[in-house]
């Protein structure tokens, strides 16, 4: 029981986490990005290439992993995103598709297409009635409260934060006030990248390193972000942990059955809140 | 030059007079390259363009992208096989049934996916393609053979042997002939010109009194209905069906034929079709980076080259006819 919403929570933060920038990107932009999918992976990989590097400490290696693909995430928005903004969003789901085709295959000619398991770094559980806990699951769970936290103040405290809200809440008035609205856009999209970087080398340990790692996780994060609302910042954070909890509860009955039960859920949500785009 | 002027050049000129040999013309053009390559192989192709032209009355005529068409071409794949192995060995009950599961499917997700536009259409159709492929990948294993697949054995009809691939080859040919002129009544049609004007300006059409709902409803049904057709006739062509029929992630092959060959054209889809096999069933050959050289000729098709190949030929056809009647 205990260990079950362990896992849901671990579960939600990381998903918290990845769907986050999809989150943000869909709600300033208008862009649905499959090309995150493609940063969550690179981040992952950048992780297994750094760690024996440095010694195979995990911390500073996750932190040169995240930093390390904002050039990435810097060349999608510059070359792909910014000239697809304001277009047909068909358009746009159809090139980031591309650009994560593209960035899968690379990743296969450059690390070749085994998968590649990664051990838990801190190897050490703690007892919490009666039932083992790991302490790295724990880590995610408390990581990504931290970034919760740190959204509600970025968007709340910071001027960069505060103009990217009035961008989203009304595109309109904020450029009539000689805000370059598109620039803090790219901003946001840089951001989101780095946090599914995080997903990505934080959720590598608990499965493995692969190329096509990405996908799955992609699917979970759309579902996340569409119950939650597009461009909705706390709804992100609710439904991330919901369905979670979906997750890991149907794990414990049913096994294979944990990932269609949250598009069940999503199908369900859709047809009592259909999402106008 | 005034409008009326041009309309009366596109009527008299050479290529509207071919026009009207159409599926003589698309018959002609695939048993010739049935004849130059492999004639299972061009059957794969007719029926890849069945399914292009489904897709393309959603995503040409309609405007809406959806990006898990593989699970109504799925449907049709395993009812065809699943009717085979468990209800009788004749195709065309087997056909006949998944072409009523492709329209059940269809009827029953119909008014919750065309509720949604834009990017909500084309997740909510991913999100319910994936859940197709774990029912027929794990849930529903014991009947679909989950990661093996099953095989399908078809009974001669009448004395004609579908086992026999010139056999499959006609009939097929005979469907995408069918699907062509349906497709091409029915988007000549006021409901076809309906789901245009739905296209550009919903609200507006909803203004001039038409329920939308109800005709994006039957456009939708009829596009499962038609991939449904195009999965059963794929267990005719292979005799097995896997998994990878209904897989989600190769939905992204169905938009790269109709981008190929331009949106919202019959033509079109067919051109894109067929290009797409050829590419698909010969590049990988000489280049070992097919899914790279996939993505790049994407993002080429998304900003340089929109109308695709049959759109530039038929802009160009018009510019020259244009120019001879003057």
């Amino acid at each position: 029981m205990i260990s079950t919403i362990a896992y849901g929570l671990t579960l939600g933060g990381i998903l918290y986490i990845i769907s986050i920038g999809l989150s943000l990107t869909f709600g300033t932009m208008r862009i649905v990005n499959f090309a995150h999918a493609l940063v969550y992976t690179v981040g992952a990989y950048v992780l297994v290439a750094v760690m024996p590097m440095l010694g195979g400490w995990f911390a500073p290696a996750a932190i040169f992993a995240v930093l390390g693909v904002i050039p990435l995430a810097w060349v999608i928005e510059r070359f792909v995103v910014r000239s697809l903004y304001g277009e047909s969003i068909d358009y746009a789901i159809i090139a980031t598709y591309a650009v994560l085709l593209i960035g899968v295959d690379a990743i296969k000619w450059i690390w070749g297409a085994t998968p590649i398991p990664l051990s838990d770094p801190i190897n050490a559980s703690v007892g919490f009635f009666g039932v083992d806990l790991p302490v790295y699951r724990l880590l995610i769970i408390g990581l990504s409260l931290l970034v919760a936290l740190g959204m509600e103040l970025f968007f709340n405290k910071t001027i960069i934060g505060k103009i990217v809200v009035a961008g989203l809440e009304d595109k309109e008035a904020t450029l009539s006030l000689g805000i370059n609205v598109a620039k803090y856009f790219s901003i946001v999209f840089v951001l989101g990248s780095c946090l599914a970087a995080l997903g990505g080398v934080l959720y590598a340990p608990i499965t493995t390193v692969h190329p096509y790692m990405g996908f799955q996780v992609l699917l979970l994060s759309f579902a996340v972000v569409l119950v939650g609302g597009l461009g909705s910042i706390r709804g992100t954070l609710i439904s991330a942990f919901a369905l979670g909890m979906v997750m890991s509860v149907t794990g414990r009955i049913w096994g294979p059955a944990s990932e269609a039960m949250v598009f069940f859920v999503m199908a369900i949500v859709l047809v009592f809140k259909p999402v106008e785009v | 030059m005034s409008a009326n002027k041009q309309s009366a050049a596109r009527r008299t000129g050479f290529w509207p007079k071919l026009a009207r040999f159409d599926l003589a013309l698309i018959a002609a053009a695939f048993v010739l390259l049935a004849w130059m390559i492999n004639i299972q192989r061009t059957t794969d192709f007719i029926i890849f363009c069945i399914f292009v032209l489904a897709f393309d009355l959603l995503y040409g005529y309609l405007g809406r992208l959806s990006f898990g068409h593989m699970l109504y071409l799925g449907v049709g794949a395993y009812a065809a096989a699943l009717t085979a192995e468990h209800l009788t060995g004749n195709p065309l009950v087997a056909i006949a049934v998944a072409l009523a599961a492709g329209a059940l499917v269809g009827v029953l997700l119909a008014p919750i996916i065309m509720r949604t536009t834009g990017a909500c259409f084309a997740l909510i159709n991913l999100a319910f393609n994936q859940l197709g492929f774990f029912l027929a990948l794990i849930a529903l294993s014991h009947w679909t053979g989950g990661e093996d697949g099953m095989a399908a054995f078809f009974s001669p009809v009448l004395g004609v042997d579908f086992a026999n691939p010139a056999v499959v080859f006609g009939f097929c040919l005979l469907c995408l002939l069918g699907s062509v002129l349906l497709v091409k009544r029915l988007t000549g049609s006021p409901f076809g010109i309906l789901l245009r004007s739905i296209k550009e300006d919903e609200t507006r059409s909803r203004f001039l009194g038409y329920n939308t709902a109800r005709y994006k409803r039957v456009a939708f049904v009829l596009s499962t209905t038609l991939s449904a057709l195009a999965g059963s006739l794929s267990i005719l062509n292979y005799t097995f069906v896997t998994p990878s029929f209904i897989d989600p992630t190769r939905s992204v092959e169905v938009i790269f034929a109709v981008l190929i060959g331009g949106a919202g054209s019959i033509y079109g889809a067919l051109v894109g079709g067929v290009g797409y096999m050829l590419i698909s069933n010969y590049l990988p050959n000489y280049i070992q980076r097919w899914e790279m050289f996939l993505g790049i000729a994407l993002l080429i098709l998304v900003f340089r080259f929109r109308e695709g190949v049959w759109g530039y030929l038929t802009r160009y056809i018009r510019k020259r006819g244009v120019e001879v009647a003057q």
